[in-house]
């Protein structure tokens, strides 16, 4: 097993229906253990359908994905997972919720935890799970997947329904827990900015295909925000996402290939800057780390075969 | 620390999900007891009280009527036994929708369409074993309660046998379906049917109806087989009279101067000078009927509850398949499960 892959996809394609469209299509990354990662997308994009995958809930229709070193129905013990739409047992109190959990997760069930997180929101262990708001749910949801103490946590939006108190302070208390346990979270949103803070691996997700993975500062690096008097043609030699003329000026956002003139000026794009160019580019080519990655992975499991 | 735990765990505990089951669905539960022993009570106070007042006001009415004195009986006491057999004849017949129905729309259905069941299988409870408790105890229950009714109906009804006149007779529909393990296999069977339908359509309330339509359907085809699931009687007769039988017909004809059985749609007895010419033509030398008579009841009770059986448990066997279908295997890895669990 290669302990220091938490998340590894092989071509990865998962289409819904015999005549559907493809919901996520060709899709290679690995994502290190231990990391806090997010991933991003416009609605629709595959997030969803991609956390689904990788939590053992619905198969591939082509390629694989292999969870902390197995595959991904083997691995369900050791994920954690909490859906977009946070579904829990309405007839259930909070604290029977919570008995369910250490029922249904016995010998590695985190009472303390799970009810320290649900105590954070100042709810009633009595209130039944109907009577509760959208904001309050995803507090019993992470509650539920962090009591079994994962090593993996995979979240769909967690943060879409609270308020930025209760996001901040949940937030901490993921931050603690991969601290404390080395849990590797992967969690998705729409809004980078809601995940800049916190996470230090980026995973872009568009129209259906991985368009950006690695370590965010990786990928800050290997991008340059140049501005000059010049015509696109002029950057031919880097591979450019987007570029704009105004004018006489052309902005532009490029991976460096070598050297640039001395006549432009360069900055380095904040990363909500480089997501967006790439969502309004589709036909920029993806940048992932997957290649290298994979080379190491796979010459590690050789390794560990022989 | 992860490696530690990523090496084979010792064995745990099996995770305690019945427990949760029951409680998810206590309502239901609850609702279930009241409905049997209501039922159950009915059937009971039916097989003695009932039936004995019954069968008193009958003879009272035999020992009266019609010999110039005045009716003394208590009608009422007849009336109530007809409509309490009547009652819970009916309520019986309805339990295998009410299985269907609510295994459709609350066991699985709702638990796939609000994304619960996912939940479930994201704790520490694998699709496979998630599935075979919400169809083993359910299964249980209502194959228990049903029996029992069943049973006791059929108590019941012997009872009346012969005291009650106007009892029904063996071969009457709703009787012989409510009267034994029959209806039990038939509601295990739209248990599983709404199961599995749930799990397909993964929407409540079209499981709901889809499972509660498609009892029907199984129902109409047990009624067409049943009369093939257990070898006929058959009585014969010579050109003059006809053949003689109780219980169900299953089919008749002319009996041909070779001796061999043939079916005919018309003239099976010789009641008009045009079926005589017929008959002369054809070379009737007598007239049969196949029938199941009222020895044959059991029999064919047990051998249609037995098809009942096999179809529920490859219903079983189909929701799984398709839980492991959908959730574990598939892609280009085997599934894990069985090393998993």
């Amino acid at each position: 097993m290669s302990s220091d892959t938490a998340l590894r996809a092989d071509a990865l394609g998962k289409r819904f229906g015999l005549r559907g469209g493809w919901a996520l299509r060709d899709c290679s990354f690995r994502l290190p253990a231990g990391r806090v990662c997010a991933v991003v997308g416009p609605n629709g994009a595959g997030k969803s359908t991609l956390l689904a995958l990788a939590a053992g809930l619905t198969v591939p229709t082509e390629g694989s994905v292999t969870v902390l070193g197995t595959t991904p129905a083997a691995a369900r013990p050791r994920v954690g997972y909490v859906a977009q739409d946070k579904p829990l047992y309405p007839q259930l109190t909070i604290a029977e919720t919570l008995r369910m959990g250490a029922d249904l997760n016995p010998g590695r069930w985190d009472a303390a935890g799970a009810e320290q997180v649900v105590a954070g929101g100042d709810l009633d262990p009595g209130a039944r799970v109907r009577s509760l708001s959208g904001g309050q749910r995803t507090r019993v949801a992470l509650a539920l997947a962090l009591g079994k103490r994962p090593e993996l946590l995979l979240l769909d939006e967690p943060m879409a329904d609270l308020d930025p108190l209760a996001r901040h302070e949940l937030m901490g208390t993921l931050m603690a827990q991969a601290a404390q346990y080395g849990t590797t979270i992967a969690m998705s949103s729409h809004v980078v900015a809601e995940l800049e803070d916190s996470c230090d691996h980026l995973l872009l997700v568009g129209g259906g295909r991985i368009r950006l993975a690695g370590e965010i500062d990786d990928l800050l690096a290997a991008h340059l925000r140049v501005t000059g008097a010049g015509t696109p043609d002029a950057l031919d030699a880097h591979t450019v996402v987007e570029s704009r003329v105004t004018g006489r000026q052309l902005t532009a956002l490029i991976r460096p290939a070598g050297a640039l003139g001395d006549d432009w000026r360069t900055a380095t794009p904040s990363l909500e800057e480089l997501v967006l160019a790439h969502l309004r580019n589709p036909a920029a080519p993806a940048l992932t780390a997957a290649g290298d990655a994979e080379d190491a992975a796979t010459a590690r499991n050789e390794e560990h075969a022989a | 620390m992860t490696a530690a735990l990523s090496t084979p765990a010792p064995a745990r505990p099996a995770p305690r999900q019945v427990r949760w089951l029951l409680r998810l669905h206590r309502p239901a539960l609850c609702a279930w007891a009241v409905l049997v022993a209501g039922l159950a009570g009915a059937l009971l106070w039916l097989w003695g009280p009932l039936t004995d007042a019954a069968a008193t006001a009958w003879h009272d009415y035999d020992a009266t009527c019609g010999r110039g004195r005045p009716c003394r009986y208590d009608q009422d006491a007849i009336l109530r036994y007809k409509d309490v057999y009547q009652y819970t004849t009916m309520a019986l017949l309805l339990l295998p929708f009410l299985a269907a129905a609510w295994a459709g729309a609350a066991l699985t259905g709702r638990e796939v369409e609000t994304g619960t069941a996912r939940l479930a299988w994201t704790q520490g409870v694998t699709p496979l074993r998630w599935l075979a408790a919400r169809l083993t105890v359910p299964a249980l229950l209502v194959a228990a309660g049903t029996a029992l009714l069943g049973m006791l109906h059929h108590a019941a009804w012997s009872a009346g046998r012969g005291r009650v006149p106007t009892a029904k007779s063996w071969d009457d529909v709703p009787t012989f379906y409510t009267g034994g393990p029959l209806i039990a296999g038939l509601a295990l069977a739209g248990l599983l049917i709404g199961a599995l339908v749930g799990l397909l359509v993964g929407r409540s309330l079209v499981a709901l109806c889809v499972s509660a339509l498609s009892t029907a359907v199984l129902w109409i085809g047990v009624h067409t087989a049943l009369p093939h699931l257990w070898p006929v009687a058959t009585s014969v007769s010579g050109r003059r009279g006809f053949p003689s039988y109780s219980g169900i017909k299953v089919a008749e004809g002319i009996v041909t101067e070779g001796g061999a059985h043939r079916p005919v749609p018309t003239c099976t007895v010789d009641l008009s000078p045009q079926c005589q010419a017929l008959n002369d033509r054809r070379g009737t030398v007598g007239f049969y009927i196949d029938y199941h008579p009222y020895s044959h009841r059991w029999p064919l009770q047990l051998a249609s509850t037995g098809v009942l059986l096999a179809l529920a448990v490859l219903l079983a066997l189909a929701a799984l398949r398709l839980l492991h279908h959908r959730t574990t295997t598939g892609g280009t890895r085997p599934g894990r499960e069985g090393a998993a669990a």
